[in-house]
């Protein structure tokens, strides 16, 4: 493999080895593709950019690595399909102008190149957003720029670049809220990096193996929860129609019809000479769009795109992606950090219960029948809605089970009981079952001063009640109450001690707690922020 | 006799593999620049110890369509029928790639390749019941017939202390519905459709074991198990005492989570799998 000079012979040849792995990574693109619309077309739109552009690429061309680009551009210019089509056509017209009057380059070139090329995506997007491709390619640009200090080898320059790709497409949820809501990369920073990947597999003499093996798509830095998969498809706003088309006519102006786009629609990108001009844009009247075109030249390679409909292929892939299960669960619960962990143990439709635990038969029943199963457990975490969760069974045609949790450390032993493996049947069974192995101490302040088995209490003293039912500790401190709580419920016989701390406590507090109960007990301990009223700790011992 | 290959993601022995006649092809694990053969350029304890002590993540890869290729070739000198069981397709392209190395043989040889839809001790009781077969004379289509009625009937359930490998791996399949839990667990997955399925959230290792005995135990006959540890040779011994009385010694299979397959799931994964009677 030739790394010293590269001609216009590789250049058509490393995109072309590209393209074939971005080929094969395009239906794990399309599944991730959640920005700017979840219409599930990045990868197949890039893919088809991509062959478009290599096809431009005639084999009489005259061999300079500058021809090579330029047609690359033009191709991607003409056959850009969808935004990340279009933002991979404004790479290549950059890298066709850093390559100009090149017939052969090497890697520093090449590094220039991709600088200018990330410049020019960059400037042809309207609103530019970090945490998409055009980070990726802002990235792997500034390592080929720093490696070309080092070195001016195409292989080595290259081989930075991709590895920067790597790294920052593993970034893009911690850049992009709606990423990492949804649990995924960035699709078209995926795409960017396995075309650059495929590139460099071709200069290391390893295409080959394109042909037996498969891009694995980037995994994120950190750990996400798969949000967006785990909701039921719920009516989300309309998105429109992405419209695209290709422009041409004498003397256009791209800045000047960029402009008069701009309140015409979203995610708008408008770029090209002064002959010939791609124009990308997500608008509710693809009419208008075209109709303002028109005044300018002719139109052609036309594409309108319903994106809702796309968006429920979308969503029906994505149900696909995630365990199917026929039971359906809502859960009543009280405090942003217990909706947090609810939410992170999976799906689930909370019903919040209020500075009281106590919705209404409606609001329990409405959960009930919103949920995406006929088959439904129940969990009402509090021992006030048993009667109410009971009337629901009489109130729906669907298959209901309430399983009896009296509180919250109970509710959870349940959810986290449940098997995507088993119906409702099994699962309630399972339920139950694990239900009962868990007992509950809850903290809370004394209304007034009473005595009661055989605790003397006083009002605003600290009190904590064993499963829902015995005051069995009362101090002016916390900690105090914790510890002797624990103590008289058998927290020796645990094996795992499980500290929920409510919204007026303090985290240090909670924290400081469970190092003492860590000293004194074998159990194992998590501090975990509930943030529920009411209850300054609510204590699960298992 | 019909030959047995499979690739070294069964987590067979190499004694067993001697024993029984079957080819192993192995995977590659790799860290950084160095790249070393499943069980061949690297032990099971030297991969562990690896794992544990390198700043670099290993990765895996698999093996080439020319490796197959040449295995099958040296094969066809000794017999007319190959049966190939791989590791499922969703954790690797080496199903197709053994399917390429097998269109690359000139020789006269009937192969047939049959995906697993498994991989680790699932894979290998699959594996060993197939090389059974051979020894006891049967021929290729009545192995291939059996292998793939097996494949249902082949069940695995490993008990994780993190599902940080799997992620890294890109192979959370769908167990990525135990992603994200803000409460520690200890899951248990099984495999489903030939992808990693989240089975059961444990509290702590004792109930994960205690779930992976009981998962034995709601079987009507079993034909074979399997069981095996990474780094944990102890509990491995204990989980082995408390199946013994559901499972004869001479079909149940001790083995060691290998390197390509440890890469995913990590130092402290311990794992059975039943392979249920017909």
């Amino acid at each position: 493999m030739k790394t010293d000079l590269a001609d216009g012979q590789t250049l058509k040849e490393m995109f072309a080895s590209g393209t074939a792995w971005l080929e094969k990574s395009a239906p794990d693109i399309n599944a991730i593709n959640v920005f700017p619309v979840p219409d599930g077309d990045t990868g197949t739109n890039m893919m088809l950019t991509m062959q478009y552009a290599l096809q431009e690429v005639k084999p009489s061309s005259d061999g300079k690595a500058s021809s090579v680009a330029k047609s690359l551009a033009h191709g991607a210019l003409m056959g850009a399909r969808g935004n990340s089509g279009v933002i991979l056509s404004q790479f290549f017209r950059g890298l066709a102008k850093g390559l100009d009057s090149k017939a052969s380059f090497d890697g520093e070139d090449f590094a220039k190149a991709l600088a200018g090329a990330a410049q020019t995506a960059y400037k042809g997007v309207s609103n530019p957003i970090e945490g998409t491709m055009l980070t990726v390619l802002k990235d792997a640009s500034r390592a080929a720029k720093e490696a070309a200090k080092d070195s001016h080898a195409l292989i080595a320059i290259l081989g930075a670049a991709v590895e920067s790709a790597e790294e920052s497409v593993a970034r893009t949820p911690s850049l992009l809220p709606v990423l990492k809501d949804a649990g995924v990369v960035d699709a078209g920073g995926q795409g960017l990096y396995v075309l650059l990947d495929g590139a460099l597999q071709f200069l290391k003499g390893e295409s080959q193996r394109i042909q037996y093996r498969r891009p694995r798509l980037v995994v994120a830095e950190t750990e996400l929860v798969p949000r967006a998969a785990r909701r039921p498809a719920q009516l989300e706003t309309p998105h429109g129609y992405c419209t695209n088309f290709i422009l041409e006519g004498p003397n256009l102006d791209a800045g000047k019809i960029e402009k008069g786009l701009r309140k015409k629609g979203q995610s708008l990108i408008v770029t090209g000479d002064d002959s010939l001009i791609r124009v990308h844009v997500h608008s509710f009247k693809p009419g208008e769009i075209l109709q303002y075109a028109t005044k300018f030249g002719n139109l052609h390679e036309i594409t309108i795109n319903n994106m809702d409909d796309q968006y429920a292929q979308f969503i029906k892939m994505q149900r696909q992606r995630m365990p199917q299960a026929d039971v359906a669960i809502v859960a009543v619960a009280a405090g942003d950090g217990f909706f947090e962990l609810l939410n992170s143990l999976g799906n689930i439709i909370i019903v919040p219960g209020g500075q009281t635990m106590n919705p209404s038969v409606n609001e329990l029943l409405q959960a009930v029948q919103s949920a995406p199963s006929d088959n439904i457990i129940l969990l009402p975490n509090n021992k006030n809605i048993m009667s109410a969760a009971s009337q629901i069974q009489s109130l729906t045609t669907k298959n209901l089970k309430v399983v009896h949790t009296r509180n919250m450390p109970q509710g959870i032993a349940a959810f986290l009981a449940f098997g995507y493996d088993m119906n409702l049947e099994q699962n309630g069974r399972a339920m139950e079952k694990a239900i009962s192995r868990v007992k509950a101490v809850e903290v809370t302040r004394a209304v007034r001063t009473t005595r009661i088995n055989g605790l003397e209490v006083k009002k605003g003293q600290f009190l904590a009640i064993l499963n829902d039912e015995d005051p069995i500790a009362s101090n002016d401190k916390a900690t105090d109450v914790v510890l002797e709580a624990l103590g008289k419920a058998g927290a020796d016989k645990a094996g795992i001690i499980t500290i929920y701390y409510g919204v007026e406590t303090k985290a240090a507090e909670a924290e400081k707690i469970g190092q003492d109960i860590r000293d004194r007990y074998k159990a194992q301990v998590e501090v975990v922020h509930g943030g529920q009223p009411h209850y300054s700790y609510t204590i699960s011992l298992e | 006799m019909v030959k047995i290959v499979t690739d070294s993601c069964s987590d067979i022995t190499p004694q067993l593999a001697r024993e029984l006649g079957i080819t192993v092809v192995p995977l590659y694990v790799q860290f950084g620049n160095e790249s070393y053969r499943d069980n061949v350029d690297l032990t099971t304890e030297e991969f562990y110890h690896k794992l544990e002590t390198s700043k670099i993540h290993p990765t895996t890869a698999t093996a080439s369509p020319a490796h197959f290729a040449q295995i099958f070739t040296e094969l066809a000198e000794e017999t007319k029928e190959i049966v190939a069981v791989t590791l499922s397709q969703k954790f690797s392209a080496i199903y197709g790639t053994a399917l390429q190395g097998k269109a690359m043989v000139k020789k006269d040889c009937r192969i047939e390749v049959i995906d697993s839809q498994a991989g680790a001790g699932a894979q290998m009781l699959l594996v060993i019941a197939a090389a059974k077969l051979a020894q006891s004379g049967a021929g290729l289509g009545k192995i291939v017939e059996s292998v793939k009625k097996a494949v249902p009937r082949a069940h695995v359930r490993m008990t994780f202390d993190t599902l940080e490998y799997l992620r890294r791996g890109g192979r959370v399949g769908k167990a990525q519905a135990f992603l994200g839990s803000l409460l520690k667990v200890n899951p248990v997955l099984g495999i489903k459709d030939g992808e990693a399925f989240p089975i059961a959230r444990c509290r702590n290792r004792a109930q994960a074991v205690d779930f992976l005995v009981d998962f034995v135990k709601g079987f009507g006959p079993i034909e074979s198990v399997a069981i095996e540890d990474a780094t944990t040779p102890e509990e491995l011994e204990l989980l082995a005492q408390r199946l013994k009385d559901l499972v004869p010694a001479e079909h149940t299979y001790r083995s060691k989570v290998s390197p390509v397959v440890g890469t995913h799931v990590g130092p402290h994964v311990l794992a059975v799998s039943v392979l249920e009677a017909l």
